[in-house]
C-alpha cells in the first residue's frame, strides 16, 4: 500500500519545509524550536519561496540551515540580522522575514539594531532562542541570564537580565509573546499567529542549553523551566482558510486576537483575565514573574494599529528589486531638463 | 600702477552661523557668470556658530583651482581671528572690514576701506542685520573689482531662489555698500575682474550633489545612512532630487530611503538590499568605514553587491572632521580583517562624481562585490564648474543573475559560487525566485554554499575570488594621462587633486622640466598605470596624506621591476592641496634622486 504523504493548503508536504541535519548539540532547545518552525510554515501554508530566512551569528543563528531548505537566507554577522533584513524588505517587501536569533546575538551587540527595527515596525518575525549562555564559545553567561542564576561550572551569575519581551513592550512592538521549546504546541500557534501578523513580531523563546546550562541551578533549565513556568492562557492558531464553524469551541473563557491575514488566535483563559492589548499589564505581569523567579508565557502584548516600516516609505506596489531599466533612470528627455535647469 | 586681472584671491574671514555663505556665493557666482574662471573653497569648523570660518574665492585665468599662496583681497567680519588675519596679510593688498566690530586695523602698508555694516544693515532689517551685514561687503568688492551689476543680480536671485523680499532686502545692501565704496575710496584696486566668453552650458556644483545624481541614475533602490560631515549632503542630495526623478506620477517612490541607527546599520542595510537584489547604497566618511569594516568583509566573501561612498575627510580618529584629506583609500581597499580587497572609483571632478555615481551600481552587480566610491571633502562640498552631466552611454547592467528556471536548466552545473564561466564571477538566484535557494554565509562555503571547512575548498574560493577582483581591472575607468614628448616626469595622483595639478605642474615646468599627468580613477589598478610607468624615466606619486598611501597601492601592485621608478610625494595639512607646497616637495624629491 502506498504511503499517503499529508499536503498543506498549496499542496505541498512537510518536508518541502526541512533543512540539512543539525549539527548542534543533541537535545538542543534550538532544534525543537526549528522543528516548530517547519510546523508552523507548512501548516500556515506558506510558498517556501516567499520565506528569507535571517540569523545574525551563534548557535541560534545556525539553525536556519535546519529548516526551509528550499528558502533563500542570509546568515550575516553578529547581532545586525535587523539592519540585513532591514535593506532586504525594503527592496522586496514581498517576502515573509523570519529572524533566528540568540539571547548573545540580540541582548548585547545587537541591542541597538533589535530596538531599531521594533521602532520601525520591520514587516518580521523575530525568533529569540533564548539560553542566557553563549553556546559556541563554551558557555559564558549572555545578558538575558537571571541574577543568581548558575550555569554548570563556575560563579552564579551577578547582574540582572535584560528582559527582550519587556523591551519590546516598552519600544510598542506590536506582537510581544514568550514561550518554552519544550511547548510545542503553544510555541507552533505562537509562531503561526506571529506569521500571520503585520510588522514587528517578537517572540523569546526559552530553549535551554542541554551542554551548558541544563542543570537545576540555572533558570533556563529544561526541569527549571518546565515547572516553574505559567502560561497566560491556552494558546490556539485557526488559520484564515479554516472556517470557524470547523474550529472546536474550548468549554471556559476565550479570547480571539484577529490577525492580519484574517487568522485567529485563540486564547483560552486560564487562572486570571490578562488583557494583551494593554501594554502595562505585560510589563506587571512580567515584573511579577521576576519577582517570583518564574517564567510566564503565552502572546503578553498585541497591537496591529501601526504601519511598517515598508509601508511608511510610500513605495510603488512591485517590489522594488523587480523595477525595469525605464523605473529606476530618470529618462533623457528628463536628463535634459534638469542640465537646463542647472544651466538656469 | 600694476592691475592684475582676473588674478586673485579673495579671503572672507566670518564666524560659522552668520550667514555669510549667502554672501560669498553671491561673489562666486557673479564672477561665474561674467565668466571669470573662479573657484570657491569653504574651511569651515566642527560646528554650529560662532567659530571662524573662512572661505577662499580665486579668480584665474589659467584655472587655477587652487587656493592660491597668498591674500589679495581680505574681508575681515570676525573679532575672533581679527588680528591673526591682519597679521597674516602681504602688504599692498586690499583689506575691507567690519567696523562695528570696533577693533583697529593698523595696516599703512594696505588698500584699507571699512564701514559700519552691522550698523547699516540694522536700517534694513533689524532682525537680519547679522546676515544683511554681510551683504555690505559684496557692493564693496562689486565696487573694486568691478563685477556686472546683470551678473550680480542673477546671482542673488539664484542664491535666495527668486524669493523677492529676500532678494530685495540684500540687493538693497550690496547697492549700498557699493555705493559708500565708491564715494569714499580714493584709491585704485590693483585687482580687476574682466569678462570672459563663458563656456557654454556650464554651472557651478558640489561633488556630493553630482554623485548623488549619479546614484540616482545609477537606479538606487534603498538609500541607507548616518549622518556624518561631510557625507551628509550626498545623501541628503538624494533625497532632494528623488521626489523630481524617483517617483511614480501618483507619487510612489522607486527608491526606500532609511536613516541608520548608526553606520554599521546603513551598511547592513546595503548587503540586504544587494542580497534580495536590489540596488543599495550609503556613503559616509572614514569613521563610518571603520565601523562598516565586518560588513565589507561579509559582503566581499558572501559576494554581495553595494555601493559605498566615502567622502574622505581628515583621520585618523575624528580628526578634523571639517577638513580634507585622501586619507582613507588603504582603508577602503583592504578593508575587514582576513584577505580582502575591494574595488575603488576615484573620481577626480564633479562630472565623474556624476558618472562613477550610477557606474558604481553596474560594477556592483557585475564584480558581485562592494564598491567605493572616493571622494574628500574638497571635492564633494566646494562648488565647482561643471560642463554637464552626460546621460550614461550604456543600459543599467545586472550582472550574472538567473531569473527563470529556463535560464537556470541553460547553466550546466550551477552552484551558487561555481565559476561556470571561467571569470571568477559566479551566477546568483535571488530570494522570493524559487530557483536553487541557499543560506548566504560569512562562513566557508562550497561552490554550491553548502559550510565547508575543507582546505582545498577555501584555498580554492579565496583563489577564484582574487582572479575576480583582478578580471575587474581592465573593466574599470582606465587612467586620464596627459603625456609630453619627453616622458621625463610622470606624475601620478588621484581625486581632487585633479583641481590643483595643472598649477604644480606649471610651476615644475618654470624649472625646465617636462612633466606628464597620469590620474588614477581606480583600484584596482589599470594595466595602462603600469604601462606610463615603464615608459617615463622618473614618477612621483602625488596625494594628500601623510604616508603615500597611493604610492603604497602601486608598491604593491606593480612588477617588482618598476617599483624603483616610484617616488611618494605625500602631505596632508588638512588644507586643500596649495600647489606651491607639492610643487616643491616634488622638486626636492626629484633632487633627490638626481644625488
Amino acid at each position: 500500500m502506498s504511503k499517503v504523504i499529508k499536503l498543506n493548503v498549496i499542496d505541498r508536504p512537510k518536508s518541502d519545509y526541512t533543512g540539512g541535519p543539525s549539527s548542534l548539540c543533541p537535545g538542543c532547545g534550538h532544534d525543537q524550536i526549528s522543528g516548530v518552525i517547519i510546523q508552523a510554515c507548512w501548516e500556515n501554508g506558506i510558498e517556501p519561496s516567499r520565506i528569507a530566512k535571517m540569523s545574525g551569528i551563534g548557535c541560534s543563528s545556525k539553525t536556519p540551515a535546519y529548516f526551509l531548505g528550499q528558502s533563500h537566507g542570509f546568515n550575516t554577522v553578529h547581532g545586525r540580522m535587523p539592519s540585513v533584513t532591514t535593506g532586504a524588505n525594503m527592496v522586496n517587501k514581498d517576502l515573509v522575514y523570519l529572524g533566528v536569533s540568540g539571547d548573545g546575538d540580540s541582548a548585547s551587540i545587537g541591542i541597538g539594531q533589535f530596538i531599531h527595527a521594533i521602532r520601525r515596525n520591520l514587516n518580521m518575525v523575530y525568533i529569540i532562542e533564548n539560553n542566557g549562555v553563549y553556546g559556541l564559545t563554551k558557555g559564558q553567561y549572555s545578558a538575558t541570564v537571571e541574577k543568581g542564576s548558575k550555569k554548570r561550572k563556575g560563579a552564579p551569575n551577578e547582574q540582572p537580565p535584560i528582559d527582550m519581551c519587556k523591551l519590546a513592550i516598552n519600544l510598542g512592538c506590536g506582537f510581544v509573546a514568550r514561550s518554552f521549546s519544550g511547548a510545542k504546541k503553544q510555541l507552533t500557534s505562537l509562531m503561526k499567529a506571529a506569521l500571520s501578523h503585520n510588522g514587528m513580531a517578537v517572540i523569546d523563546v526559552i530553549s535551554p542549553c542541554v551542554t551548558f546550562a541544563n542543570n537545576d541551578e540555572s533558570y533556563k533549565s529544561y526541569g527549571y523551566v518546565k515547572t516553574q513556568t505559567e502560561e497566560l492562557h491556552g494558546v490556539d492558531y485557526i488559520h484564515h482558510f479554516q472556517p470557524m464553524n470547523e474550529v472546536d469551541i474550548p468549554e471556559g473563557g476565550f479570547e480571539d486576537v484577529e490577525l492580519f491575514d484574517g487568522s485567529v488566535l485563540r486564547l483560552e483563559t486560564l487562572s486570571t483575565e490578562y488583557d494583551y492589548t494593554d501594554p502595562t499589564a505585560a510589563i506587571s505581569a512580567l515584573h511579577m514573574a521576576e519577582v517570583d523567579k518564574k517564567h510566564i508565557t503565552g502572546l503578553l502584548h498585541h497591537n496591529t494599529d501601526m504601519p511598517t516600516a515598508d509601508e511608511d516609505q510610500g513605495l510603488i506596489d512591485t517590489p522594488l528589486c523587480d523595477l525595469s531599466e525605464d523605473m529606476l533612470r530618470p529618462s533623457r528627455e528628463r536628463h535634459e531638463e534638469i542640465m537646463t535647469r542647472f544651466r538656469g | 600702477m600694476d592691475v592684475s586681472i582676473n588674478d586673485f584671491v579673495i579671503n572672507v574671514a566670518t564666524a560659522n552661523g552668520t550667514g555669510s555663505q549667502s554672501s560669498n556665493l553671491i561673489l562666486l557666482n557673479s564672477m561665474f557668470e561674467m565668466g571669470v574662471p573662479v573657484s570657491g573653497k569653504n574651511l569651515f569648523p566642527s560646528n554650529i556658530s560662532g567659530l571662524p570660518t573662512w572661505f577662499i574665492i580665486r579668480a584665474s585665468d589659467q584655472g587655477y583651482q587652487a587656493p592660491g599662496d597668498k591674500t589679495d583681497i581680505q574681508i575681515l567680519m570676525n573679532a575672533d581671528t581679527w588680528f591673526k588675519d591682519i597679521e597674516k596679510i602681504e602688504s599692498g593688498s586690499i583689506i575691507i572690514y567690519n567696523e562695528n566690530v570696533k577693533l583697529p586695523v593698523e595696516r599703512d602698508d594696505c588698500l584699507v576701506f571699512g564701514l559700519p555694516m552691522t550698523k547699516l544693515a540694522r536700517g534694513i532689517n533689524p532682525k537680519m542685520a547679522k546676515m544683511i551685514a554681510n551683504m555690505y561687503y559684496v557692493g564693496i568688492i562689486q565696487h573694486l573689482i568691478g563685477i556686472d551689476q546683470v551678473a550680480l543680480e542673477k546671482a542673488v536671485n539664484r542664491q535666495f531662489k527668486g524669493k523677492k523680499t529676500a532678494v530685495e532686502v540684500n540687493l538693497r545692501a550690496i547697492e549700498e555698500g557699493r555705493k559708500m565704496a565708491e564715494e569714499a575710496i580714493t584709491w585704485e584696486s590693483p585687482h580687476i575682474v574682466e569678462a570672459r566668453q563663458k563656456k557654454e552650458g556650464t554651472f557651478l556644483i558640489d561633488g556630493n550633489e553630482a554623485a548623488a545624481l549619479g546614484s540616482i541614475y545609477g537606479g538606487v533602490n534603498m538609500l541607507s545612512w548616518y549622518p556624518i560631515t561631510p557625507s551628509s549632503s550626498l545623501a541628503e542630495g538624494i533625497i532632494h532630487w528623488l521626489p523630481q526623478l524617483r517617483e511614480t506620477e501618483d507619487g510612489m517612490s522607486t527608491c526606500a530611503v532609511v536613516q541608520a541607527e548608526d553606520e554599521l546599520a546603513a551598511a547592513g542595510m546595503v548587503l540586504g538590499a544587494g542580497w534580495a537584489g536590489g540596488r543599495g547604497m550609503t556613503c559616509t566618511s572614514g569613521p563610518g568605514i571603520s565601523l562598516m569594516s565586518e560588513f565589507i568583509g561579509l559582503a566581499y566573501f558572501a559576494e554581495v553587491p553595494g555601493v559605498i561612498w566615502d567622502v574622505n575627510r581628515v583621520g585618523p580618529s575624528t580628526g578634523l572632521p571639517t577638513r580634507t584629506q585622501q586619507g582613507d583609500l588603504n582603508l577602503l581597499r583592504e578593508a575587514s580583517h582576513g584577505d580582502t580587497e575591494h574595488i575603488v572609483l576615484i573620481p577626480g571632478t564633479v562630472e565623474e562624481c556624476f558618472e562613477f555615481g550610477w557606474k558604481a551600481f553596474d560594477y556592483a552587480e557585475r564584480f558581485q562585490t562592494l564598491v567605493f566610491g572616493f571622494s574628500d571633502l574638497d571635492l564633494g562640498m566646494n562648488n565647482w564648474v561643471c560642463s554637464g552631466f552626460e546621460y550614461p552611454d550604456q543600459p543599467i547592467d545586472r550582472g550574472k543573475v538567473v531569473r527563470s528556471a529556463d535560464q537556470m536548466a541553460a547553466i550546466e552545473n550551477y552552484g551558487r559560487y561555481r565559476d561556470v564561466d571561467g571569470d571568477g564571477i559566479p551566477y546568483r538566484t535571488l530570494p522570493g525566485s524559487g530557483l536553487d535557494p541557499i543560506l548566504y554565509r560569512g562562513t566557508g562555503h562550497d561552490e554550491d554554499g553548502i559550510y565547508s571547512e575543507d582546505p582545498e575548498v577555501y584555498q580554492k574560493l579565496m583563489m577564484r575570488l582574487k582572479r575576480k577582483l583582478f578580471n575587474a581591472r581592465k573593466h574599470l575607468p582606465g587612467p586620464v594621462i596627459r603625456e609630453e614628448a619627453e616622458q621625463d616626469v610622470g606624475i601620478i595622483y588621484m581625486g581632487s587633486m585633479e583641481n590643483s595639478i595643472q598649477e604644480i605642474d606649471d610651476i615644475i615646468e618654470e624649472t625646465g622640466l617636462k612633466v606628464s599627468q597620469c590620474r588614477v580613477r581606480a583600484v584596482p589598478l589599470h594595466p595602462d598605470i603600469e604601462a606610463f610607468i615603464e615608459r617615463h624615466n622618473r614618477v612621483i606619486v602625488l596625494e594628500i596624506n601623510r604616508d603615500g598611501q597611493l604610492y603604497g597601492v602601486l608598491r604593491k601592485e606593480l612588477p617588482i621591476n618598476l617599483v624603483p621608478k616610484i617616488s611618494s610625494v605625500a602631505y596632508s595639512d588638512g588644507m586643500p592641496p596649495r600647489a606651491r607646497i607639492y610643487a616643491e616637495l616634488i622638486l626636492e624629491v626629484l633632487k633627490e634622486r638626481a644625488q
